[in-house]
């Protein structure tokens, strides 16, 4: 009986402001608050709220039926909190359905795995306790920042207590075998890979409203179809995808929310199908073969890999200095350093860096507040390097008279 | 096999004679085009030995006497006096020389004078516009004999003689633009070279501006059918340049190019300015001369960064190639910059380089920290990133030198054949 497994990504980075070498030294707040606030409001009233109450309706229409699963990262949690309590409402209402579970991340929506072992719990457990305090739940699976993935992850996770992991599909790795199964890294002995189906993935998040696609419009109908054919080879059909698609990167009127209404209802005609959160998915169905990702993956861009994160010379020096100054933030003991330390860890910061086809002039390919890559890495520098210089004064109180 | 396409090529600047961009990219241009078109290169002056394989050199100045009263025995009557000019009162770097009265006097003196060998000495000194004039007079007299295909004309210093020949002859004409009155003397630029622009660009049946931007100038400001805008960037012959150690302790931030309004100077001085409050420990060299030369050394004295900030004057290619062996940061805040071969040339160097988002050059070199040239702050910011912060210096580098690989003269040649195929085309 082959279920479908929905896993929705919540995500919004605290963005720096442009903040400049002049500032160096005589300003200290390097958030942007108005525009994190402003895009907050912006993707809450086009996505959060009307797709969480279409979600809440669907719960309710199909009594216990249709279920799906959320990782929302600690920061967007937070600012939830601060400035659209109404959407975190939203999702606390979606908890006490019993339809719905929440996923396991890095707090900061971090790179901290690749960095800072310890960091990376750190965070995770940071963000235990507030998936624990809102929604009233101990979540069972984990997803690293952008389906970042490889078998040492895998292994790090299991011992970590949890049952499942996510990541992506990748055809390199997979070969002609589907992603339809739960597979298993190679050197863990029961944790179970959740992988993601990208064709059916991105059929929604992606070419939903492209209408070069030989596909469009896509119906709910049609997309039931596609997944009804699934039968008889294959046991779960991993839809994991950025919550934002619903509102924000599709709008309303290519019809997406009217896709999403209806296809539920079409995919449940086909008496074999369900829909199951990640954890059901995980205990409903046993590990079919290894999976052998022995370099990090994700599901990031054609190449599936962290180029869009780290590589170009300004992305390798910002996040390597970030991190060289972990043990001086823990040290000093200052609540604020270390908070902002932590939120200038996501790895948001490092993909507006990206340069990747830039040189070629196609600017357009990776989204970002800034004018420029360039930009992007100066800002982040400039406020790396006040952060650094409040350090040292607090290290050596003498500098600070003298300043 | 295809007939090769004859060109008649008109050219101000060309090696050895040079002053500018201009003549190192008719250069350029012509050597790439030796293997696609037989080309004849009318220039005003050339020097003995100097020599391009396939490229027939014409300079005025080698058409001896005999030879050019051999050329006059039947004078042609020309059209240009009779095309009514707008004079205008225009500012501009000819303003002088292009006043109203004068310059129906200089067709008249020009025209109703003896004809002489061609002889000049600074191709932009004294009296341009008489030059031209004379220029256009015996290149027509002597173009009319030869056979060609299309004509190629490099700025309005070659646009008299190469228009003469599209009315006389129906071949088709196009421009190469490698700058405008606009870019040189902004939005007062109405004066007679101006107007002479403008009516080259009406008659040509294409026209080749060095970059979009440049295209952009031409429909905007000279009210041409974009239809006839074909921009083809320059290239640059690939050159290995090896960095060298400064002898002295500090950053080194230079700017160079001519000292005009055009240029932006005065940016750079407040751009140095901002950043020496923080980095008191950088040099910055404006290298080149021009009318605001003085009033910039004027203005580092007064603001008192005149011991971090130097003037070089005018460079020789060989001391300007020492300047960028050493330097860490490449400048150039141009107003109005139809290309920017220098910034490509610091890319060679691996120096990062910022540049103003209006220029040509731009458009090729996408990795470059690009400014709007009134943003002083981002422009100080920049000059500091791109010394302090390695990463940044990388990429910037790394992404030019990819862009440098497409920036060949050899492309630039395949481009302008197809310019000269689509009037073909078009006539069929």
């Amino acid at each position: 009986m082959p279920s479908i497994c929905f896993y929705f990504q919540v995500h919004q980075p605290y963005r720096l402001k442009e903040y400049t070498f002049f500032d160096i030294g005589s300003n200290h707040s390097y958030l942007d608050d108005e525009k994190n606030r402003e895009v907050l409001n912006k993707v809450s009233d086009k996505c959060y709220i009307p797709t969480n109450k279409l979600m809440l309706e669907l719960i309710e229409k199909h009594q216990g039926k249709f279920k799906i699963s959320y990782s929302i990262s600690g920061v967007a949690l937070e600012q939830f909190a601060e400035w659209r309590p109404d959407v975190l409402q939203s999702f606390i209402e979606l908890a006490n359905t019993g339809c719905v579970e929440f996923i396991s991340e890095t707090y900061y929506h971090s790179l901290a795995f690749i960095f800072s072992r310890e960091e990376f719990k750190r965070q995770i457990e940071q963000h235990r306790q507030l998936i624990k305090k809102y929604f009233k739940q101990e979540p069972k699976v984990f997803r690293n920042t952008e389906l970042q993935y490889n078998n040492e992850l895998a292994k790090v996770i299991e011992d970590m207590g949890y049952d499942a992991i996510i990541c992506e599909g990748v055809d390199r790795l997979l070969g002609d075998r589907s992603p339809n199964h739960l597979y298993k890294a190679p050197n863990v002995t029961k944790i179970k890979s959740l992988l993601k189906n990208y064709r059916l993935s991105d059929d929604i998040a992606f070419r939903f409203s492209d209408r070069n696609w030989s596909e469009w419009p896509l119906t709910a109908e049609r997309y039931a179809e596609w997944v009804h054919s699934v039968a008889g080879h294959g046991e779960t059909i991993n839809l994991f995808m950025d919550y934002e698609t619903f509102g924000e990167h599709q709008w309303a009127q290519s019809g997406i929310f009217e896709f999403m209404r209806y296809m539920p209802g079409y995919v449940l005609k086909h008496p074999d199908f369900d829909f199951k959160t990640v954890s059901e998915t995980a205990a409903a169905y046993p590990v079919r073969d290894v999976y052998d990702a022995h370099h990090l993956i994700s599901w990031a861009d054609t190449e599936r890999d962290l180029s869009a994160w780290l590589g170009n010379p300004m992305q390798d020096e910002a996040i390597a200095k970030i991190y060289e100054l972990e043990q001086e933030i823990y040290d000093s003991n200052d609540k604020e350093l270390l908070d902002t330390w932590k939120k200038m860890l996501t790895s948001d910061h490092f993909y507006y860096m990206c340069t990747k086809y830039w040189a070629d002039g196609d600017v357009h390919k990776y989204f970002s507040p800034y004018d420029s890559p360039y930009d992007a890495y100066i800002y982040f520098m400039n406020a790396m390097s006040d952060l650094g210089n409040r350090l040292r004064k607090k290290h050596h109180p003498k500098l600070k008279k003298k300043a | 096999m295809k007939k090769r396409i004859k060109v008649l090529m008109f050219g101000w600047e060309f090696p050895p004679v040079i002053s500018g961009g201009l003549g190192v990219a008719t250069l350029g241009l012509c050597k790439a085009m030796a293997p696609l078109a037989d080309v004849k290169m009318i220039i005003p002056k050339n020097v003995p030995d100097f020599n391009i394989p396939n490229i027939e050199l014409v300079g005025l100045n080698s058409i001896g006497k005999n030879e050019l009263e051999e050329l006059f025995k039947k004078e042609i009557h020309y059209s240009f006096p009779e095309m009514r000019m707008h004079k205008g009162a225009g500012f501009g770097p000819y303003t002088r020389i292009a006043e109203n009265e004068f310059i129906d006097k200089k067709f008249y003196d020009v025209f109703h004078g003896e004809v002489t060998p061609f002889e000049i000495d600074d191709l932009y000194g004294g009296d341009v516009i008489k030059k031209v004039i004379e220029f256009a007079r015996i290149s027509v007299q002597y173009c009319l004999r030869t056979k060609f295909d299309v004509i190629h004309a490099h700025d309005w210093m070659t646009f008299l003689p190469a228009m003469e020949l599209k009315i006389r002859t129906g071949k088709p004409l196009v421009l190469h633009v490698h700058s405008t009155e606009y870019d040189r003397a902004g939005e007062h630029s109405k004066n007679w070279v101006w107007d002479l622009e403008k009516r080259a660009m009406e008659l040509a049946d294409r026209i080749i501006p060095v970059s979009h931007y440049t295209g952009e100038i031409c429909a905007k400001h000279y009210g041409v059918d974009p239809s006839k805008i074909m921009p083809v960037h320059n290239g640059i012959e690939a050159v290995k340049h090896t960095v060298k150690n400064k002898p002295f302790e500090g950053n080194l931030v230079i700017f160079f190019g001519r000292v005009t309004m055009q240029k932006g100077p005065e940016y750079f001085v407040e751009a140095a300015r901002k950043v020496l409050s923080i980095h008191p420990n950088t040099k910055f060299v404006l290298a080149g001369s021009g009318d605001l030369l003085r009033p910039m050394i004027e203005r580092t004295a007064s603001y008192g960064i005149g011991d971090k900030f130097f003037f070089t004057g005018f460079l020789n290619k060989k001391m300007l190639n020492e300047l960028l062996a050493i330097a860490d940061v490449y400048c150039m805040p141009s107003v109005s910059e139809p290309f920017g071969l220098s910034a490509v040339e610091a890319v060679q160097y691996g120096i990062p380089t910022i540049i103003s988002k209006t220029s040509g050059v731009a458009e090729v070199l996408n990795g470059s920290l690009k400014i709007d040239v009134w943003d002083v702050d981002k422009f100080a910011e920049y000059i500091m990133a791109a010394l302090d912060y390695k990463g940044l210096k990388k990429s910037v580098v790394d992404a030019n030198a990819h862009s440098l690989e497409s920036i060949t003269w050899e492309n630039c040649a395949q481009k302008v054949m197809h310019v000269y195929q689509s009037i073909f085309d078009e006539q069929e």
